[in-house]
């Protein structure tokens, strides 16, 4: 095992009541990055941090904590902390009592405990809060006093399950910032929970995408947006065009009846694929210009840009993003580059998708 | 039109409370009687309240009910606090509300068949009746009260708290002393409030297990009403009326107090949040 990481989940299985809720998950984590597991709701993302956390029992595999494995260990002689969703602050405890739990817990002297509680509510940027009652915070303050009572502890690891999902959308920006900066000045791990695709790529420095008790794919926000692996990641993160196609030689692919230059390679001749097109990466332009040719169904504005969905004349839907008006009704055509498409092959794994990427990248 | 049946509902309101009180204020009334009936009002005389205060056999029974009363719902609230916890924490839900049941099932039977089960019990197992069989025997019957007041509390309680407790280094002795039982505290008071007014005003149970000249306030009454009327009983009701009066008004004060304490605390948790803006 490399020195470098600090949880290790081998083949690790979650069950309830006989229903799997992980199958066989695999994973390392290293040193001081952020990381992100994202899914959908019921996925399994919040049961792999109650099982680190040790809320939880494995119903098989092992779970290492910085190299000792922890499977026996209870939650209270873990050196990891929780910010609940909920923030669970303790309401019958002012603010000071909350952040110094953990402290007084250890029986560190007195004098300790005070200057370390005002160490971490400066970083949480509530000096002065001490005295205050639970009661008399406000959602983004008790936040605030959640995260200072975990980090109180010195965690080496910080866990967050969805402690943005209560905030009104201005704090929430606010906290991803704040939340980013304070991982970079602790350099401890953090290991955020969500189902905010856009928390998850503002955020991370790796990204765990993960469906139904299965990691899915992980890697940087960039990766995982530009090559997702299959259909679920490229619908889940960010919005897709997703069409039919065929692979007819290594970099060129077939798809709406025409062949494309592309930037993919190593799949077997005429393989049945999938083509992803960001909406973003799609230009509107006259139709002599265009390599498809579309009619202009309906447009929205969204603010930073218009959607304007467009059908071609096999009846596949083309989502674009542009800050640019299109006329309803009117025939168009798309223009993009040959390294916006993305093709995703069929019940492909990371593995072999890793593989077959670095092997042609190589040539 | 509003206006009358306005009216029509307060003197029914005042018909109902009249109703209810004057039988204790009447009572109360004659304890300042000078004649020794409550045919009439003769004059004015507190030797009824002198009676009952030079009367020793009076004042240990009475001593003797307001221990009873202390130490049952004191070991009630200990046992039933712990009961509350279990049910909470059995984990199979058939398990669960079958033990909630049969906690119930004590709260709803009558006292006259509590009371002579206990009296069987006791005889049964040897056990002298005194002061110990009634002891036991309000601790019995208080044990539900305090479980149904305290259980509310624990469902309140956010689970996660607890998780968090142990995430941050608490083992579950310090789990439930610094956490759980804090904030459980309102129903665990609630709990012992109720059992020792049960206990304090109970009868039935008491008149089957008491014994060996051991006595309580109500079992004692009683049988001085049924030998015949003096107005000592009179006076001693009318205390017991005041001694009562007290304890809900400073229950009352008690809870405007936090009332108070909280509505302060919202106003602050307004103006913080204005500022914020």
């Amino acid at each position: 095992m490399p020195n470098q990481s600090i949880i290790t989940f081998k083949d690790v299985v979650k069950e309830y009541d006989d229903q799997p809720i992980l199958n066989h998950v695999d994973f390392e984590i290293e040193k001081g990055k952020f990381y992100t597991l994202l899914g959908p709701s019921g996925c399994g993302k919040t049961t792999i941090l109650r099982l680190i956390a040790g809320f939880t029992d494995a119903t098989s595999g092992e779970i290492y904590l910085d190299g000792k494995k922890v499977n026996d260990i209870p939650a209270n002689k873990r050196k990891v902390n929780t910010v609940f969703q909920d923030y669970a602050l303790f309401p019958h405890m002012n603010v000071f009592d909350n952040v110094a739990f953990g402290l007084s817990i250890k029986k560190m002297a007195q004098q300790k405990i005070v200057e370390k509680v005002k160490e971490v509510l400066k970083m949480v940027q509530l000096s002065g809060y001490e005295n205050r009652e639970i009661s008399e915070m406000s959602g983004g303050q008790r936040q605030r006093v959640a995260i200072a009572r975990a980090l109180a502890n010195e965690p080496e690891v910080l866990l967050l399950d969805e402690p943005l999902s209560a905030l009104d959308l201005k704090l929430r920006t606010e906290m991803q910032y704040e939340l980013r900066a304070l991982q970079r000045r602790l350099g401890i791990t953090f290991i955020f929970v969500t189902h905010d695709q856009e928390e998850a790529l503002a955020m991370s420095d790796e990204i765990f995408v993960i469906n139904k008790g299965h990691i899915v794919q992980s890697g940087t926000p960039v990766d995982i947006y530009d090559e997702p692996i299959n259909r679920f990641v490229a619908d889940f993160i960010g919005e897709s065009n997703i069409v039919k196609g065929n692979m007819m030689d290594d970099y060129r692919v077939k798809f709406v009846g025409k062949e494309f230059e592309c930037v993919d390679a190593g799949m077997r001749e005429n393989e049945a694929v999938e083509i992803v097109l960001r909406p973003e990466d799609l230009e509107i332009t006259a139709v002599e210009k265009g390599k498809l040719k579309v009619k202009v169904d309906t447009q929205l504005f969204r603010g930073v840009h218009y959607e304007i969905v467009c059908s071609d004349t096999d009846q596949n839907e083309w989502v674009i993003h542009s800050t640019k008006k299109a006329k309803i009704g009117a025939e168009v055509g798309l223009y993009f580059n040959p390294e916006d498409i993305h093709v995703m092959r069929f019940n492909e794994t990371e593995e072999e998708f890793d593989a077959r990427l670095e092997a042609y990248e190589e040539e | 039109m509003k206006k009358t049946g306005l009216k029509w509902s307060n003197l029914y309101l005042i018909l109902v409370f009249a109703i209810l009180y004057i039988p204790i204020f009447y009572l109360i009334y004659y304890s300042f009687n000078e004649g020794g009936t409550m045919n009439s009002f003769t004059g004015f005389t507190w030797d009824h309240y002198k009676e009952v205060f030079s009367d020793t056999r009076l004042l240990v029974i009475v001593l003797d009910t307001l221990l009873v009363a202390l130490l049952s719902s004191l070991i009630a609230t200990f046992i039933g606090t712990m009961g509350a916890l279990g049910i909470y924490y059995t984990k199979k839900r058939p398990m669960r509300n079958a033990l909630l049941s049969v906690n119930n099932v004590l709260m709803v039977s009558p006292d006259v068949i509590i009371g002579a089960s206990f009296l069987v019990f006791f005889t049964f197992l040897g056990i002298g009746l005194g002061f110990g069989s009634v002891l036991m025997s309000h601790v019995a019957f208080s044990i539900p009260i305090v479980v149904l007041m305290v259980l509310p509390k624990l469902k309140e309680m956010n689970d996660s708290m607890i998780s968090a407790a142990h995430d941050l280094g608490a083992n579950n002795w310090q789990v439930l002393s610094r956490v759980i039982l804090p904030t459980i505290l309102p129903g665990i008071l609630a709990g012992y409030f109720m059992a020792f007014t049960y206990s304090l005003d109970d009868f039935a149970v008491t008149f089957f297990v008491t014994g060996n000249g051991f006595s309580t306030l109500s079992v004692e009454i009683y049988s001085r009403a049924r030998q015949g009327v003096s107005l000592s009983i009179n006076a001693l009701s009318a205390l017991m009326f005041v001694f009562a009066l007290t304890l809900v008004i400073g229950y009352y004060f008690i809870m405007q107090h936090n009332i108070n304490k909280k509505k302060k605390q919202r106003k602050l948790a307004e103006i913080e949040a204005v500022k914020m803006r």
